[in-house]
């Protein structure tokens, strides 16, 4: 049996910080303890993204311990997303008092990014169950986590129910496909399932049920907004990146590896999808008053834009959805830590009270600048790099209907994030004092914001690196 | 084969010749040749727990100095008889608003789960139910069902203190399985396997498992207790303070039911302990002569009964709360540290000769005996500072 | 007719039964009960096909544990008070995708009737001996086990969290 242990390198580093931050909890003392834990995680997470990187890039794509996981470099390069995003949500999470005096919300976070880095390298119907039930679960919890916040419970409670309904239906599909497939080996179904039939689709489409819900895509979007809304912002900034970008991987490795021709039903199914995404991500986000939960209808349209890449099932289009996806993680944290940042001063979520935000922070507002102008896909800055290539896929492969209805939206989209920017920077607070009322920033998030907004703009400009990776991460599927 | 060495198989054959000898298939005679053993054991259990109500009885009169019944027969053995006729005459009360199916199914399925467990217990080396190679946890299986039969008689007797009553021996039951299942573990890693009449075997051939893990077989006699619901884990009918819990509102034969199922419930898991730990059937020509294996088997879980008797009647109630936290904090990280340790010095010292394993494998235990009192003491000694110090 | 097809019949009668009362209960508490009855036939069933161990995990795991959670859970919230109410025309939409499931399963079930899984090991031996099973179990899918050993964790880690009740300490 190939047991190649490089391939869960990551996992492994990811268990042991886990461990050692519930063993080193108790020893810290309550004052210092946020602050100890949160470096704790984040160091530790960034530590492990270093190592991983330099020491456990994959040789040759290769199936390995047991047949259960893959060892190529779509999963290596999901697993750096992952795992980057898990370390700027501790940084985040540091000043969240509620959050950051407990290590149980660190060691969650941490379980979720080892299923999601499962979820990214399964090739194996069990083992992807499996990662997909250990990345719900600490996220169900993280979402309802202020137990004493109604909003929060309310949160939990939905993500709890609809992602329970939804698993069910997404193990009634895997239980059906291995019916019809005979086997659970994502590539040994691809065999048996070589002429799909009616049958086998039907099954694809409660598969698609349960990858739906995690990619918040239409019609299994109604959770989104409200989880965003009621937990607590750095963990719906890891919700909305980290896992959808989960989803996006597992949707492309199954589609790709269980029906690889091209012309399946499947595309045009995922296209109506992608088209009804875009479209009422962006019309509903347009009515917004509350800016976490015009985030949250902005991340349904991207997931969208996300699917244009998916559906044009070929070496381009999952390198532009890969791209997008990194593109998407960088720049939605950016905005999900913005609005932690402002949000603790500000004290409320509304849209007009971030009036003024320019003067009251510069720095803050030129991060926002750039990541909503990224958002709206403007260049020089990654969103706009990645929405080319997405269309450009699209176009590549004959799709032009959807490309013109991905633009459209992009257009539409434009509103909504300039509206916001009009507020901070042409707008003035109440009392026109602001002054007096300046936003700290305090090092943690300086240090995050730095490091995502520098991302953001490298991806718009020097972004050729980066789309090898993403090149090759394709490349390894096909 | 005559009868002595092998009585069960002659049996066979001779109603196995009688029946298709009257002509019927071989199958159908299989078949009800099978029933028949089944009701024959099933008559031998229950009376057997007939004489197990007279047995506690006069054991608890004696561990309260005094005499116990001695009216009815000499010593009182035939006190039952009277006691089954009392309870049979009793008006049988359904409270109104009860759930009648689930009301009357109750006592059934309590009594019915533990009459289930006798199909895998070796009586002697050919006196066997069935060789069941998971065996054990078929032990853990028919608990569950005894914790369903409680749930459902204190929901369906429309009473609070029935609930509340089932609420916790549920709780109790459900919580203590793991330490039960954990200390199960360690005749299977010392065996090799999960089957009872392997298990007995090994210990036949080898040495009694309560030489080499005496700290296995206190651990699932004491989680044997909490399961059963016996004191001091009786809060669940502590009769000062809600009655009888979950058997409150059931009358007559029926309370006879969850009376008796809980003697026999206790004497099946004095033939448990008998079986993993102290060799089941194996004594002096035991192997030849199955009918003194059998005797032997009933010896040594009347035994074992008799020290669950002895705990029951000399140590007081323990609060629920104090259940709990014993399980959880206690119970079950001992259980899994010391089936890790049996675990690993099993392994190093199989393949040595037995009398150094035997002496290894008690040294072992005595260790993490020794380990765990010195942090129950270090415990103790910084709570007694930290109150001395207030 | 055998013992095995007779016993088969009625065991599968049994969970149908059980399976359509569990789904048109008008009491939880009757559905779970019903619930548990389906688990036991079905774990006969598993007995049937000569796999013990799956058999009594069943009994344990499902009916054992579950279901007296699920009971527990009926009873405290006080739900067995609520009944249930079947109104045909509001739920057509839900039964005619049943309907669309059943007829997907029936259609799996005969396009691969007698023939084997593609699976890493054996099944038939697998399933009897529990000792075949640990050898799959910590070679071929080592990995999802160790995985559902850090999601029991998460779980617990979760409910502590979500449940305990943090003393407010008084200034």
């Amino acid at each position: 049996m190939n047991l190649n242990l490089l391939a869960i390198l990551p996992e492994a580093l990811l268990v042991l910080l886990a461990v050692a931050i519930l063993i080193l909890d108790p020893l810290f003392k309550a004052d210092s303890r946020r602050v100890n834990l949160g470096w704790l995680a984040a160091g530790g997470l960034t530590l492990i993204l270093l190592i991983s990187f330099l020491a456990g890039q994959p040789a040759q794509n290769e199936l390995t311990l047991g047949g259960m996981v893959r060892f190529d470099w779509f999963a290596f390069a999901f697993k750096m997303f992952f795992i980057f995003a898990a370390a700027i949500t501790a940084l985040l999470m540091m000043d969240v008092d509620a959050l950051a005096n407990r290590a149980e919300a660190y060691v969650l976070l941490l379980a979720a990014t080892i299923g999601m880095n499962l979820m990214a390298a399964s090739a194996d119907l069990v083992m992807l169950y499996l990662a997909i039930e250990t990345t719900s679960i600490p996220l169900y919890v993280l979402a309802g986590f202020l137990t004493d916040n109604d909003k929060s419970t309310e949160a939990g409670f939905k993500y709890l129910l609809f992602g329970a309904m939804t698993s069910a239906i997404l193990l009634y599909g895997f239980s059906l496909l291995f019916g019809f497939a005979g086997t659970t080996n994502l590539a040994a179904m691809a065999v048996s399932l070589a002429t799909p039939t009616v049958f086998s689709l039907g099954a694809l489409l409660l598969v698609l049920v349960g990858f739906g819900f995690k990619t918040s895509i239409v019609p299994f979007h109604f959770w989104a907004p409200d989880v965003y809304e009621g937990a607590s912002t750095p963990i719906a900034g890891f919700l909305s990146t980290a896992s959808k970008a989960a989803g996006f991987a597992v949707l492309l490795r199954f589609s790709l590896t269980v029906f690889p021709q091209t012309g399946s039903q499947w595309q045009y199914t995922l296209a109506v999808i992608s088209i009804l995404t875009m479209t009422i991500g962006n019309l509903v986000a347009l009515a917004q008053k509350n800016i976490k939960r015009m985030l949250a209808y902005s991340s349904i349209a991207h997931a969208g834009y996300a699917l244009i890449g998916v559906v044009a099932a070929s070496t381009l289009g999952t390198a532009s959805a890969v791209f997008y996806m990194m593109a998407y993680i960088l720049t939605n944290l950016a905005a999900f830590a913005i609005v932690t940042v402002a949000g603790r001063v500000i004290g409320s979520d509304d849209l007009r009270a971030y009036d003024g935000l320019s003067r009251r922070s510069p720095y803050l507002a030129l991060a926002m600048l750039v990541a909503f102008l990224s958002l709206a896909g403007m260049p020089p800055f990654g969103g706009f790099v990645a929405k080319l290539l997405v269309f450009a896929a699209g176009v590549e492969k004959g799709w032009i209907g959807l490309v013109i209805a991905g633009i459209i939206n992009s257009i539409i989209g434009v509103y909504y994030y300039l509206t916001t920017l009009k507020y901070v920077y042409l707008y003035r607070m109440e009392g026109e004092d602001e002054e007096s009322y300046p936003i700290p920033v305090s090092r943690p998030y300086a240090i995050a914001l730095t490091v995502l907004v520098a991302g953001v703009i490298l991806l718009g400009t020097f972004f050729a690196p980066w789309y090898d990776l993403t090149v090759k991460a394709a490349a390894s599927l096909f | 084969m005559n009868f002595w060495t092998d009585p069960i198989h002659v049996i066979y054959q001779g109603l196995m010749q009688t029946f298709t000898g009257w002509g019927m298939a071989a199958e159908v005679a299989g078949i009800l040749i099978n029933l028949l053993g089944i009701v024959l054991m099933i008559t031998a259990i229950m009376v057997l727990d007939i004489f197990l109500v007279w047995i506690e009885r006069k054991v608890v009169a004696r561990f309260q100095d005094r005499l116990g019944p001695n009216r009815v027969g000499p010593w009182g053995i035939f006190q039952p008889f009277p006691d089954i006729i009392k309870l049979v005459l009793k008006e049988d009360i359904t409270p109104a608003g009860a759930d009648k199916w689930v009301f009357n199914l109750a006592p059934i399925l309590s009594l019915a789960s533990v009459i289930f467990l006798w199909a895998v217990v070796p009586l002697a080396s050919r006196i066997y139910g069935v060789d069941l190679n998971v065996a054990l946890l078929y032990l853990v299986a028919s608990g569950s069902i005894g914790t369903l039969s409680i749930i459902m008689a204190g929901w369906s007797s429309n009473n609070k203190y029935a609930l509340v009553g089932a609420y916790r021996m549920v709780a109790n039951m459900v919580s203590y399985e793991i330490p039960l299942a954990a200390s199960l573990l360690i005749p299977t890693i010392l065996s090799g396997s999960m089957s009872l009449t392997n298990i007995v075997n090994q210990q036949a051939h080898g040495v009694w498992f309560f030489f080499v893990s005496p700290l296995g077989a206190l651990l699932f006699l004491v989680a044997a207790i909490a399961e059963l619901g016996r004191s001091p884990f009786d809060l669940n009918e502590g009769e000062s303070e809600i009655v009888a819990g979950f058997h409150i509102e059931y009358t007559g034969m029926k309370f006879g039911l969850f009376y008796a199922g809980e003697l026999l419930h206790a004497f099946t898991f004095g033939g448990f302990v008998a079986a993993l730990f102290f060799g089941g059937w194996h004594g002096p020509w035991a192997e030849e002569y199955p009918l003194l294996g059998a005797f032997y088997f009933v010896a040594k879980a009347m035994l074992g009964y008799w020290i669950i008797m002895w705990i029951k009647y000399t140590v007081p109630r323990i609060r629920i709360d104090h259940m709990l936290a014993f399980n959880w904090k206690f119970l079950t990280p001992l259980a899994f540290a010391l089936l890790i340790v049996t675990a690993l010095t099993h392994r190093f010292l199989m393949d040595f000769p037995t009398w150094v394993y035997v002496p290894g494998m008690f040294l072992s235990n005595v260790l993490v005996a020794w380990a765990t009192l010195e942090i129950l003491r270090g415990n103790a000694r910084r709570e007694r500072l930290a109150a001395e110090a207030h | 007719m055998t013992l095995e097809l007779f016993l088969f019949f009625t065991l599968a009668l049994i969970a149908l039964v059980t399976a359509g009362g569990m789904v048109f209960s008008k009491s939880a508490v009757y559905a779970a009960l019903n619930l548990v009855t389906n688990f036991l036939s079905v774990a006969i069933l598993y007995l049937l096909l000569d796999a013990p161990f799956i058999a009594l995990a069943q009994v344990t795991v499902y009916a054992g544990a579950i279901m007296v959670l699920f009971l527990f859970v009926i009873m405290l919230l006080g739900v067995e008070t609520l009944r249930a109410e079947f109104d045909w025309k509001k739920i057509w939409l839900q039964a005619v995708l049943a309907l669309a499931l059943l007829v997907e399963g029936f259609v799996m079930l005969f396009q691969r009737m007698g023939q084997a899984a593609n699976l890493p090991f054996n099944t038939a031996s697998v399933l009897t001996n529990p000792s075949e099973m640990a050898k799959v179990l910590f070679t071929d899918y080592l990995l999802p086990f160790e995985l559902t050993s850090i999601l029991l964790l998460v779980a617990m880690i979760g409910a502590i969290v979500l449940t305990k009740q943090v003393k407010k300490r008084s200034l």
